[in-house]
This record gives C-alpha cells, sequence and structure tokens, in this order.
C-alpha cells in the first residue's frame, strides 16, 4: 500500500483544517519543501499536496510552490484544489508534477476527465470524492452536492481513470480513526481506492493493508505525532531481481519474432542458454511456439541436454495441457512449467497442477491486450479474445496455486518502447506472487523502469540480448548503479 | 559415491546432474533397503511437507534416515523436514533439529512476495567447511514460502543466513547433518562448489 504524507498549502505555507472547515485552520507554519524532504529523508516517494486557496476559488493559487516542491525534492506530487479545465490541468502535468487531483469539476465534467485520461494515462489523473453520510461534498467540503457515492461512481465509470482518492470528511482531521464500513462501501467498484481522512494510527494502516486498499493518505496524525511513518530502514530483503533471456523454440532450434511473425533464427538452444548462463542471466525461459503432440520427444530431448549441461533454473512451457505434460518435462530436468491458453480455459488444471507438483514450479504466462480501456486476456499465441479480464484472471491464478506470474503484453510484443507499465502495475498491486515483465525492452533504461515503477521480480528479453543489442553484463552493471538489487 | 534420496518430492535429475559435472558418482535410492548409513547423502525436495513426511513414512525412510553417519546434506524441502515440525500442513517432521519450519508473512514494514524466488545473498561463517571458498554474501538461487527456524538454544546449528523480510536460517548444521535451503544445483559456478565441499567432508 502506498503511504502518501500530506501537505495543505494556504500562501505556500503548511496548514492543516479540520473536517474541511477553514474557520479551524491550524497553522504548522511551515514551508513545504521542508516539510517534503522531511518525508523524502523517511523514506516517503509520493506527497499529497493540496491548494486549499485554490479549492475556495475554483483556480490554482498555489501551483507555483507545488511545482518548486516537486523539482527541489525530485518526489512525486499528486496536486488538487481548484483544477476545473483542461488548460489548468495541462500546465500542472507539464511542470513536473506527477499527478493532478480532479475534485468537483470531474463530477459535473466526466468529460474533462476523460480528456485527461486519454492525453496524459489514468497514472496521471486521479478524481477526488468527498463523502459525509454518503453524499458527495464540493467545493472544499463547504457544500452538499445532490450526488450520492453511487452515482458519482457511476458518473466517472466510461471515462478511463483507474485511480479514486475517497475521503470521508467526518474522519478528516479528526485524529479519531478510520471508519471500515464507509471504505468497504467504495471497494471494488472498478477503481483504485486511495483512502484519506482520520488515518491516525497503525492499526489503521494495518487495517487499511487488510482491506487491500491501494494507498493512503495521512495528514494530521503525522504533523502531531500520532503516527510514526514506516521505518526508513525496513528489514532488509537482499533478494534481486532477475534478468531472463527468453528463447521461442521451433523444432529444438530458437526463432523470435516480432509481435508474433516473421521468425528468424538464433541459433540452438542449448549452446545460448549456456553462453547466457554464463553471462550472468538468472534464469532461463524456453518456449516450445509451435508445440505440437508429434514434436514432443523433441522438446523432451531438448530438456534433458539443457539440465545437463546448464545449472541455473529454467522454465519451459508451450502447449501444456496435461499434467502428463508436466511430469514429464519436470522428469527430464525443468524447473518450472509455464502453462498458458489451457490456465484460460481450465481455472481448476492450475489447481490440480500446483497440487501435484507444488506452486514452486507453476509459471502463468497472461497474453493481454487492452480492448475499450480494459485488458483482456488473449490466448493461442495472441489469436484469440477469450473475453476474461486479464487483471481478475492473474488473481484468479494466485487464488489457484500458481507459483508465478509471466506478464506479456500483445500491445508491447516486438515493438521496444518499453514494458507495459500500467498493466504491470496493475498486476503487482493485485497479486503477492512474483511477476516477470515480458514484451517490449528496448533500452536499459525500460527494464530500470519495470523494476523502480511496476515493481516486477524478473524481466524478460529475446531477440534484445540474441542480437546482442543489449549485453547481459552491462545491463546489470547499469541497474546496480541504479540501486536496483542485481547478482553480478 | 553419493546416495541420493529418492522419494518422489524432488528434482532428483539436476542434483545428479550437478555432482556428474564435478566428476562424482552417484546413486538414486528409492527403496530403504538400498539405503546405506554409512554412505555420503544427498536428501533433495521440492513440494509440500505433509505429502513429502506421509511419503517418507510409507517408504520407511522416516525411521533410518535419522541413523545415518555419513554427512547428510538436506536441500530446500529437505532442508525443512530436518526440524522437529512444519506449520506447512501442520506436518511433524524428522526431528533431528529442534526448531520448526515457518511461513514467510507479507507485513508491514517490509513487504514480501511469497513464494521467495531468485537469488539471494547467504552470510557465512568463514570457518564452516561447507562454504570453504565461497565468499561471504554470495548469491544462491532460492524457491521457498516456508523457512527454517531453530529454537533459541540451537543458534549454534545456523552457519548461513538470508533476508528476506525477516533474518533467516539458510544453511544448518548439527553434527553429521547438513541443510541448505537455497538449490545449489541451480546455482551455477557457486553451488557447484559447495556441492564439492559437502563431497569432501569426511
Amino acid at each position: 500500500m502506498l503511504i502518501i504524507p500530506a501537505i495543505d498549502l494556504i500562501d505556500g505555507k503548511c496548514v492543516r483544517l479540520s473536517q474541511g472547515d477553514y474557520s479551524q485552520v491550524k497553522n504548522y507554519d511551515q514551508d513545504p519543501i521542508e516539510v517534503a524532504q522531511k518525508f523524502k529523508k523517511q523514506g516517503i516517494n509520493f506527497i499529497h499536496i493540496i491548494d486549499l486557496e485554490g479549492a475556495k476559488e475554483g483556480k490554482p493559487i498555489n501551483f507555483p510552490k507545488t511545482a518548486e516542491v516537486a523539482e527541489t525534492t525530485g518526489l512525486a506530487i499528486q496536486t488538487g484544489g481548484g483544477i476545473r479545465t483542461f488548460e489548468d490541468a495541462e500546465k500542472i502535468l507539464n511542470s513536473g508534477i506527477k499527478r493532478v487531483i480532479l475534485g468537483t469539476s470531474a463530477l459535473a465534467n466526466p468529460k474533462l476527465v476523460k480528456d485527461l485520461v486519454s492525453k496524459f494515462g489514468a497514472d496521471r489523473i486521479v478524481v477526488s470524492i468527498d463523502a459525509k453520510d454518503g453524499i458527495v461534498m464540493i467545493k472544499g467540503w463547504i457544500e452538499k452536492s445532490d450526488l450520492t457515492l453511487e452515482e458519482a461512481f457511476e458518473k466517472l465509470k466510461d471515462t478511463g481513470l483507474e485511480i479514486i482518492i475517497f475521503t470521508d470528511v467526518k474522519r478528516d482531521g479528526m485524529l479519531k480513526g478510520i471508519n471500515p464500513e464507509n471504505i468497504k462501501k467504495v471497494l471494488n467498484k472498478g477503481f483504485k481506492i486511495i483512502v484519506a481522512g482520520g488515518v491516525t494510527t497503525q492499526e489503521d494502516i494495518d487495517q487499511l493493508e487488510t482491506l487491500n486498499v491501494y494507498g493512503c493518505i495521512i495528514g494530521k496524525a503525522l504533523y502531531e505525532g500520532k503516527i510514526n511513518l514506516p521505518n526508513p530502514n525496513p528489514k532488509p530483503n537482499t533478494l534481486s531481481k532477475r534478468i531472463i533471456p527468453c528463447m521461442d523454440i521451433k523444432e529444438g532450434r530458437v526463432v523470435k519474432g516480432t509481435n508474433f511473425i516473421n521468425l528468424k533464427d538464433a541459433g540452438d538452444p542449448v549452446e545460448l542458454g549456456k553462453f547466457y548462463s554464463d553471462m550472468g542471466a538468472d534464469e532461463l525461459i524456453f518456449l516450445d511456439i509451435m508445440a505440437t503432440v508429434e514434436k514432443r520427444d523433441t522438446l523432451y530431448e531438448l530438456v534433458r541436454r539443457i539440465s545437463e549441461n546448464i545449472n541455473i533454473p529454467f522454465t519451459v512451457g508451450g502447449g501444456i495441457n496435461t499434467l502428463e505434460d508436466i511430469k514429464i518435462l519436470l522428469q527430464n530436468g525443468a524447473d518450472k512449467i509455464s502453462i498458458g491458453s489451457k490456465a484460460a480455459k481450465n481455472p481448476n488444471f492450475v489447481k490440480e497442477a500446483s497440487q501435484k507438483f507444488g506452486s514452486q514450479c507453476i509459471v502463468i504466462s497472461v497474453d493481454p491486450k487492452k480492448i475499450d480501456g480494459k485488458w483482456k486476456l488473449f490466448i493461442k499465441g495472441g489469436r484469440e479474445n477469450t473475453n476474461i479480464d486479464a487483471i481478475e484472471f492473474a488473481k484468479q491464478m494466485e487464488q489457484s496455486g500458481a507459483g508465478e506470474l509471466l506478464v506479456n503484453s500483445l500491445d508491447r510484443d516486438g515493438m521496444k518502447n518499453g514494458y507495459d507499465i500500467p498493466l504491470l502495475k496493475a498486476i503487482t498491486s493485485a497479486v503477492n506472487i512474483p511477476v516477470i515483465a515480458s514484451s517490449g525492452a528496448g533500452s536499459k533504461e525500460d527494464f530500470l523502469e519495470a523494476f523502480e515503477e511496476a515493481n516486477v521480480d524478473a524481466a524478460l528479453a529475446a531477440s534484445l540480448f540474441h542480437y546482442g543489442e543489449i549485453q547481459i553484463p552491462d545491463l546489470k552493471k547499469y541497474l546496480a548503479k541504479k540501486n536496483i538489487t542485481i547478482r553480478i | 559415491m553419493i546416495q541420493i534420496i529418492d522419494y518422489g518430492a524432488g528434482n532428483i535429475k539436476s542434483v545428479q546432474n550437478a555432482l556428474k559435472k564435478l566428476g562424482i558418482e552417484s546413486k538414486i535410492i528409492s527403496s530403504v533397503e538400498e539405503l546405506r548409513t554409512d554412505c555420503k547423502t544427498i536428501f533433495p525436495g521440492v513440494g509440500a511437507a505433509g505429502n513429502a513426511m506421509s511419503e517418507l513414512e510409507k517408504r520407511g525412510f522416516a525411521q533410518t534416515i535419522p541413523q545415518i553417519q555419513a554427512p547428510f546434506l538436506g536441500i530446500c524441502l529437505g532442508m525443512q523436514l530436518l526440524m522437529e515440525s512444519s506449520e506447512e500442513n501442520e506436518t511433524e517432521c524428522l526431528g533431528i533439529i529442534k526448531g520448526k519450519v515457518r511461513k514467510f508473512q507479507n507485513k508491514p514494514p517490509t513487504l514480501i512476495k511469497i513464494p521467495q524466488i531468485g537469488w539471494n545473498k547467504v552470510s557465512t561463517k568463514s570457518a564452516e567447511p561447507l562454504f570453504k571458498d565461497i565468499p561471504d554474501q554470495s548469491y544462491f538461487y532460492f524457491v521457498n514460502s516456508y523457512y527454517v527456524s531453530p529454537d533459541s538454544d540451537q543458534v549454534s546449528t545456523q552457519i548461513g543466513e538470508t533476508a528476506y523480510g525477516i533474518n533467516f536460517a539458510s544453511a544448518i548444521n548439527k553434527e553429521n547433518f547438513y541443510g541448505v535451503q537455497f538449490h545449489p544445483e541451480k546455482s551455477g559456478e557457486i553451488g557447484l562448489k559447495l556441492l564439492n565441499n559437502f563431497c569432501k567432508l569426511c
């Protein structure tokens, strides 16, 4: 869960209100830059800044100060208060601020949300819904609107929006804790929820964590020392991120296609695998892309040769249909088995396989493509749309006992313009098993982005490595320099 | 000659391949009649503790393994089964080393994914023969959701430590019994070195 400290600004200074009442201002009289720097030292990387004057006036007023905070501290900032036009939002988003928060304006004008999301992406736009007794509050919480919470969500449904900040106005600034019943009402409505209002103690944070909310905003409790930020030096975790070359196999040879066509021969799988292992690859994946029953023996023979010659872990996939397929591949020395179409058609198969062979050897390959703003699960090498929601599928696979997810992107495969970060983020925040990013890597920066932004555990590439466009030792040195935990 | 115990719960092949690379002969033992108590033994294992223990009991290994006198190496689940009990399926294990097998917890402040999959560092004491010529903080390959937690009066059995949300015992030793949570047979050159060290133990 993302923990987001809040800063409220009046006249360029930090203040706090109670229950949105402008007559109950507590002035902490601090420069927001100093405050933000302090948060940064405590391990925070996202801050919520509200322009209270802006909210009251209906146009951004303290925006230059906010941009200054972003620039000076390098922190990701979401900011709101009086942003009601496309031009205002655009100006702010172009100034180095990560995300804008729309309130009143969004509910009166869903088209504005839609336009902003389609221009800047769903990760940069958030709508704040403030509610008191189930009724949406507007204009800096001074006025009641005529909308219920339900109606407000309904209005935003088709805008492409993904993130909503839900503020329980009655709890805000009261240091009385959250009201989980009110929060439950806004979960599972198709949005990621950031909870604001009333987050007062570590128990509140733990409770939100259990509710599986996307983030929470903490204000007054932090300033008044009721809550301590998570320990900036948490117990260590030295597990390294993995770099995985993937070899597509056809009749015992390595091939790689762009968007699954134009196959090219790139060598002997065992030779290439050994080369990668010596170069420092952390793991190898072999996918039999033309898997047919008749050609199975060729694959078994190949798997045997790989396991005799290479002693780093390797995954084998392609055309896995029966428990017997898995058994034979494991017996021939494969460490993990990647299952694709079969898992989509029969989720129970994954349950059986993980019970029989253990979760640790079951990898589920997920092939999503974005259609009308939603990720749909495709099968058969991207030729058939199952109409299953890919994120829901990922969750289902975790419950069925999958040990790991290999997430492709049909929109990015072979494009070399970066991994599909929004997709990967959506999946890593939906599940708690390791995720391997696949499809779209074209540069070292793309790997860094996947590890830093999308919290993936491993990143995979194929032709990029096969044609020597990126050398694994160089890539690993680069990532280590960027503070990614990597095995060198 | 190394004997490898096969009870239907391990990637036996990989262990055998790794030994073959080192030029060490091995024999796969699948019935208790073939098991020798004076022969170096590798005890691999993946999968669930409950199933594994009932297999070991069914095949008679559960009674014989504690009597083995020669160096013995449990790998992954094979290490966990050396303890008294496991939280996984509430299983009673071999009880060779006092302590429990616990599940990783994904709790703040350190959020971790479960299972742990990948290369992690092992801190070792330099004088341990199993880690001879292996630098402290070397990376080994792990795949596990559970970890070994020796009882507090057994701390001296811990010969390797790894951090994944908590610091846990990634290598243990009591008398002739050794256990490693990682997979040396899948840990590249450094893993081969560890297996070679094991094979040279007296």
